[in-house]
């Protein structure tokens, strides 16, 4: 959590979400069980636990997709950032979707300690939020993508080369939302929910 | 615009790989934990084979060997058939030589189903059978025996030849019978169902005083295994005595009442004082003393030569513990405690002095003054009786003149009282006073021993003390037996010879001898004494002052306890000689300014203090640290309820009040055993809380609860409690307080000068005025707030603006407030009234309306107004317990007209202590009409349950019209206008505007008014389930309009442009709520449908889908 002290407030919170984000987005691959348990271990981040890949390329991708975002964070491009869930015919099946908006003309520093008690809760509540979410078929898969207000320009940017269009389709049925968590601070806003057909839809995949 | 990039992976290809790698390790460890099971057998192995035993180890061996020893016994004793199990339970070791044999008594046992341990265990072995013990077990008693009784081989035989067990105790080892008892030891015997008819034939004639006493030890000890046990053993001393000495006729046994154990005569003591001298003795002293002879004492009268009987010192106590005794517990302790503590005697005696020497200690206090110029050489006396608390005892048994003498609180002969003093001869034993009566008499046998004789105490005191005032008019007490005495004055001539008239009168008086000092100073007044003991006098005059201090150690000087001692010791310092070496200022470097420079003066003989000058007491307190015992919270509670009473006594006594109260507690350190005081404190850790309140006080239900307040900031276990204590500091004259500040006359005729100025002080202090004057509530009356309340409740009073010096009239009391005032405070009032508070009260109780006839045009008024009310209300509106006849006029006036001033209602505010008790005296049509911010105020000020009584109130008038919500309509309402930063001050500001819209309306009303408690910044779904769970009350008495249908949604919509973008978690929690109480309200049916299309189109617009509402 050092950072450097001449950085700008988006750059400053932007580096706590990504740090927030790759924990947040473990938690959720662990909520949905797509890895045996044994494939994490349990550590402690903003004084709650949360859970950790044990494996490293699983560690890297979430890793390295995160901080892929951070630039994009700090301009405030980044719209959501999702963590999908999907068939073998990459028909999503529930998605997890982490709505952000970095104030760009926020110009105090951020405080963050403040901002550590509210992303905290986001993960306590990820937690317990089992029951909201539904169960996955045996053979799903899943990836990171993030919703960019407008398209990077590959080329410009070293960072965005990283990042390729995805082959997940889009929702085909009606979509419905449920909230997790949101959370208003002056630097950050950020929004947890998830995207899902509705639960009589899904009984029937 | 949205962009959709992927950084994707596939998990398949992770858990694969995680797979194998799992498996792995798990190899891994499978090898490892394979070589460590290897690696350990190998080494019992080799252990193992190195020992070439059957037993690893001598435990072993020695557990194999018992097994077998066991074993063995058991199949003989089955081969032996017994015949009848009188041991049964009983397991005996025999410790040393014992006639019959060890072998024997095995035998016994093996016949008759007992026990026979080989080897001492303290689990097994029950009792211990043993004829003679070395000394060095008799010492340490505890570590031979594990507590267990010690027993003479004759029990086992006895018990055979009466074909039952007998009870173990009159068999008891004499060695150890004199000893401390051993509460340990009775938990065997209870577990080996000995118990019950062990103590019968023994304790036949004791029984009585017995089971008078059992109640009193199960009040101060918890009932535990222990407490049993210890009735056990005073029952086993019982019975062993009686045994003894059977010839006795009758024992009286009386528990002592400070240390709950018998007072028992010792042969030895009946040796030294025949008893037929005592009895004349008693009958002297009873013609001496006219309280001798009141009947409670006459149960001491004795019978036989043999007699063996102890007499209270105080007939009362005695009368009050025969009468506890009776009681399951004792519920006089704290009281009786202190009738018996010697320490509460010199304690309470200076007050006594002054009650009855009040003149002259207030005219000794003018006669320094003019002392203090003079440069008359000062003549100070020092007289100090000898040994007082035993020679008073003695005083009318010149027998015992010359023998060692001590007074301890009981002189059982189980010695494990503390002497508390002892005579001259009994010192040159070596005997000291908090030594223990056992190694008291270990120095000196032939030690007789006297409890206290409070009673003596005061009267020799008395004639000590008025003899001394005959002599001298500048007399200082320092003790209830020792005094300082000016003579610089007096002009005597000789002073020897005044010191030996005087002793010589205290003698013929009292016949209790004084020694006397005299000197320059008091100082050497008192150092001369000390020269002078026992029964001397000693004059050191200013030319021999250097002389006698060269020699004089320095722990003699007044001052210098054994700490500041050890510290002059390191310095090799012993003598004043020595200490008038070193410099004033490098004493004072070493010790304080205070205190070096005490030293420095000291050993020089200089010393200026005057005669007379008597220290007012800075605290006032009583401590109990012996026999606190408690079981539960229960026991704990009440007896501070007691603590409160002495201390409030005491406070009393002193005239004083305090306003800072301490409660110590002794806590039991984790590691003490029981202390070797019977009934003692043994080590504990000493814990302190304290609180300060505003108004001094000696209340004691005001001390009580404060106490209790106290004792529940220690968070401890009241079983570990061994001693408590409640000092009184702060003091202030309660003379002067209760005349001239705190009467309720004075205050109501109090000038307004200071009221703007309480005003804000009661204005700042509203929120914790509760906590700030819980501890003095009960009605006790401010001087500053000049308020007071009643059961919590608030109902501070308040002068108005203009003095008033006449109460107000009767009618304008609440019946139900004077009611329930404390009876002092009723009492003032009554008499302020001249007595028609009684009957007004008496009338009121019937009816509660003030229509009754207490004929007052005011009332007149108040009726009629209240009918004027829109609403018919079972109590009126003016009985408001105000003594403000301006407000009260005020109030009435707004609330008959039903118009509201808004003046009115600001002061109110201002003063809520004005706010009535009660919400029914609230017209509720003034209060719909004042803003919403301040009805919010003067709700949120009304006790929470009367709150709800509002609510449910229909209240609504649904005729009214009101201007003002049409005019925040128009300002509000206009969608167009709505944008973010708009909606945000409408919901984040100080007031949100939609609470106007809803003040015409009851239900919604309400919402404003919690969402006003809630303290406005609060999310709506904070607010939301209180709201709807109060409005289901009203909603089936409600009529639902549109309009309200159509308010409520337009909040709810707005509410949703506000958050949807930002928290829309909020958004969902609301819904949620709506939802759920949709089902059970109309209304809100209504309102969630209406609102639902719009919330969904909103999610929508901005997460594009909808809210998924399960």
């Amino acid at each position: 959590m050092q950072r450097k002290e001449n950085e700008t407030p988006q750059g400053q919170a932007a580096s706590v979400l990504v740090e927030f984000l790759e924990v947040a987005i473990t938690a959720v691959v662990f909520l949905k069980g797509v890895y045996p348990s044994g494939a994490f271990e349990r550590r402690r981040y903003m004084n709650v636990v949360v859970q950790r890949a044990r494996h490293p390329q699983l560690r890297y991708y979430i890793h390295a997709t995160v901080s892929g975002l951070l630039p994009f964070l700090q301009k405030g491009m980044v719209d959501r950032v999702a963590v999908v869930f999907f068939n073998t015919d990459n028909v999503p099946l529930e998605k997890f979707i982490f709505k952000l908006t970095v104030n760009q003309s926020y110009g105090s520093s951020v405080e963050g300690v403040d901002l550590q008690i509210s992303l905290r809760s986001f993960l306590a509540k990820l937690s317990v939020s089992e029951s909201l979410t539904k169960k996955l078929p045996p053979d799903c898969r899943w990836e990171i993508t993030g919703n960019f207000q407008l398209l990077p320009e590959t080329g410009t940017s070293k960072e965005a080369n990283f990042w390729i269009p995805t082959d997940t389709k889009q929702w085909e049925q009606p979509l419905f939302i449920t909230p997790i968590r949101s959370m208003s601070s002056d630097p950050l806003c950020l929004q947890f929910y998830i995207e899902h057909p509705s639960l009589s839809e899904s009984s029937v995949l | 615009m949205d962009s959709r990039l992927s950084n994707s992976s596939s998990s398949t290809h992770h858990s694969n790989s995680k797979k194998r790698k799992k498996n792995a390790t798990a190899n891994n460890t499978n090898q490892k934990t394979l070589g460590v099971a290897w690696g350990s057998k190998s080494l019992s192995a080799s252990s193992c084979s190195s020992r070439k035993s059957p037993f690893s180890d001598f435990s072993s061996y020695m557990a194999h060997k018992n097994c077998k020893l066991q074993n063995q016994f058991d199949s003989e004793a089955s081969a032996s058939a017994a015949r009848k199990p009188i041991f049964s339970g009983v397991s005996i070791f025999v410790d040393g030589f014992t006639v019959p044999s060890s072998q024997e008594l095995r035998g016994y046992m093996l016949k008759y189903d007992g026990r026979f341990e080989n080897y001492f265990s303290r689990h097994c072995v029950t009792h211990i059978i043993c004829s003679n013990l070395p000394d060095s077990k008799v010492k340490n008693i505890r570590a031979f025996s594990a507590g267990l009784p010690v027993v003479k081989p004759t029990w086992i035989l006895d018990s055979i030849a009466a074909n039952r067990l007998l009870s173990w105790v009159p068999y008891q080892l004499e060695q150890v019978a004199s000893n401390q008892p051993k509460l340990s030891a009775f938990f065997t015997l209870k577990s080996s169902k000995m118990s019950e008819d062990t103590f019968t034939n023994a304790l036949c004639q004791v029984e009585p005083d017995v089971q008078d006493s059992f109640p009193r030890v199960g009040q101060l000890k918890e009932r535990h295994p222990s407490e049993v046990g210890e009735m056990v053993e005073v029952c086993r001393q019982i019975s062993n005595e009686s045994n003894d000495i059977s010839s006795k006729k009758t024992d009286v046994f009386m528990m002592e009442e400070p240390i709950g154990e018998r007072v028992i005569c010792d042969e030895e003591k009946l040796a030294e004082a025949n008893s037929s001298e005592t009895n004349n003795e008693r009958n002297t002293e009873g013609e001496l003393d006219p309280t001798y002879q009141e009947p409670s004492t006459s149960f001491s009268i004795p019978c036989s030569d043999n007699q063996n009987v102890h007499q209270f010192p105080s007939s009362e106590a005695t009368g009050s513990s025969k009468q506890c005794h009776s009681t399951l517990t004792d519920p006089n302790f704290v009281e009786n405690y202190f009738k018996n503590s010697r320490l509460h005697f010199i304690g309470t005696w200076r007050q006594r002095y002054r009650k009855r020497f009040p003149t002259l200690s207030t005219g000794l206090n003018n006669g320094i003054s003019n002392s203090n110029k003079s440069d008359i050489k000062s003549v100070i006396l020092h007289v100090d009786m000898d040994c007082f608390f035993v020679s008073v005892v003695i005083r009318n048994k010149p027998a015992l003149f010359d023998k060692p003498v001590a007074v301890c609180h009981s002189n059982n002969s189980k010695g494990t009282s503390e002497i508390s003093s002892a005579n001259y001869p009994a010192r040159s034993y070596g005997i000291r006073a908090g030594m223990f009566v056992r190694d008291a008499k270990a120095l000196c046998p032939h030690l007789v021993t006297f409890p206290y004789n409070f009673e003596a105490y005061e009267e020799v005191a008395d004639q000590f003390y008025s003899i001394l005032h005959r002599h001298c008019n500048k007399v200082q007490a320092v003790s209830c037996d020792e005094a300082f005495l000016d003579f610089t004055d007096a002009m005597v001539e000789d002073p020897e010879l005044l010191a030996s008239s005087i002793r010589k009168e205290i003698y013929e008086t009292t016949r209790c001898t004084a020694s006397a000092g005299i000197g320059g100073n008091m100082l050497m007044a008192r150092i001369a004494t000390r020269t002078a003991k026992p029964n001397g006098q000693c004059y050191i005059t200013p030319e021999r002052v250097d002389d006698h201090l060269n020699q004089l150690p320095v722990d003699a000087l007044p001052g210098i306890g054994y700490v500041l001692q050890e510290k002059l010791k390191k310095q090799s310092v012993n003598t004043c000689g020595q200490l008038r070496m070193i410099s004033k200022n490098s004493l004072q470097k070493e010790y304080g300014m205070k205190t070096g420079e005490m030293l420095w003066n000291y050993s020089r003989g200089i010393d200026y203090r005057s005669v007379g000058i008597i220290q007012e007491c800075k605290s006032i307190g009583a401590d109990v640290n012996w026999g606190v015992r408690f079981r539960d919270m229960k026991d704990c509670e009440h007896f501070l309820i007691n603590l409160c009473k002495e201390v409030s006594l005491r406070l009393q006594c002193c005239g004083v009040q305090g306003r800072t109260f301490t409660l110590k507690i002794k806590k039991r350190r984790k590691d003490a055993d029981e202390p070797a005081k019977f009934m003692g404190c043994g080590d504990c850790e000493n814990l302190s809380h304290s609180v300060t309140i505003p108004l001094a006080t000696e209340n004691v239900e005001i001390l009580q609860r404060i106490v209790k307040q106290l004792l529940g900031c220690f968070y401890i276990d009241v079983k570990e409690i061994r001693g408590i204590g409640l000092h009184v500091s702060r003091l202030e004259n309660a003379d002067t307080s209760k005349q001239e500040k705190y009467t309720l006359k004075s205050w109501l005729t109090s000038g307004s000068a200071s009221v703007e100025k309480q005003k804000y002080h009661m204005g700042h202090n509203k929120h914790n005025s509760d906590c700030a004057n819980c501890a003095s509530s009960h009605g006790c009356i401010h001087s500053q707030g000049s308020s007071f309340q009643i059961d919590n409740k608030i109902l501070n009073i308040h002068v108005s603006g203009d003095p008033i010096s006449t109460p107000p009239p009767l009618c304008q009391l609440d019946v139900e407030v004077i009611r329930n005032l404390p009876s002092e405070v009723f009492s003032e009032l009554n008499e302020i009234y001249g007595g028609k508070l009684i009957d007004f009260i008496a009338k009121g109780k019937g009816k509660c309306e003030s229509s009754s006839s207490l004929g007052n045009s005011l009332e007149d008024d108040a009726t009629c107004k209240e009918e004027d009310l829109p609403y018919s209300d079972p109590i009126p509106l003016n009985q408001i317990f105000s003594e403000n006849k301006a407000m009260q006029h005020e109030r009435v006036l707004g609330s008959g007209h039903g118009s509201c001033s808004q003046v009115t209602h600001n002061s109110n505010i201002e003063r809520d202590d004005l706010l009535p008790s009660s919400l029914s005296q609230i017209d509720a049509s003034v209060l719909q009409q004042i803003p919403e911010d301040l009805k919010a105020v003067i709700l949120e000020h009304l006790p929470a349950h009367r709150a709800q009584d509002f609510c449910s109130t229909p209240a609504i008038c649904p005729g009214r019209i009101n201007q003002d919500s049409v005019g925040v309509d128009t300002s509000k309402n206009c969608p167009g206008t709505v944008n973010h930063a708009l909606n945000d001050s409408l919901w984040a500001g100080n007031l949100p505007s939609w609470m106007d819209k809803f003040k015409d309306s009851s239900c919604l009303r309400k919402l404003g008014e919690i969402y006003h408690r809630s303290g406005f910044n609060s999310q709506l779904s904070s607010v939301l389930p209180q709201f709807l769970s109060e409005f289901h009350h009203l909603d089936l008495t409600q009529e639902i309009y549109d309009e309200t249908v159509n308010i409520m949604c337009e909040l709810l919509k707005q509410y949703v442009k506000v958050k949807i973008e930002r928290d829309i978690e909020e958004i969902y929690i609301c819904f949620r709520l709506l939802k759920r109480f949709a089902v059970k309200s109309q209304f809100f049916s209504r309102v969630y449908n209406d609102i639902f299309p719009f919330l969904q189109a909103a999610v929508d617009d901005n997460y594009g889908g909808s809210l998924f509402m399960p």
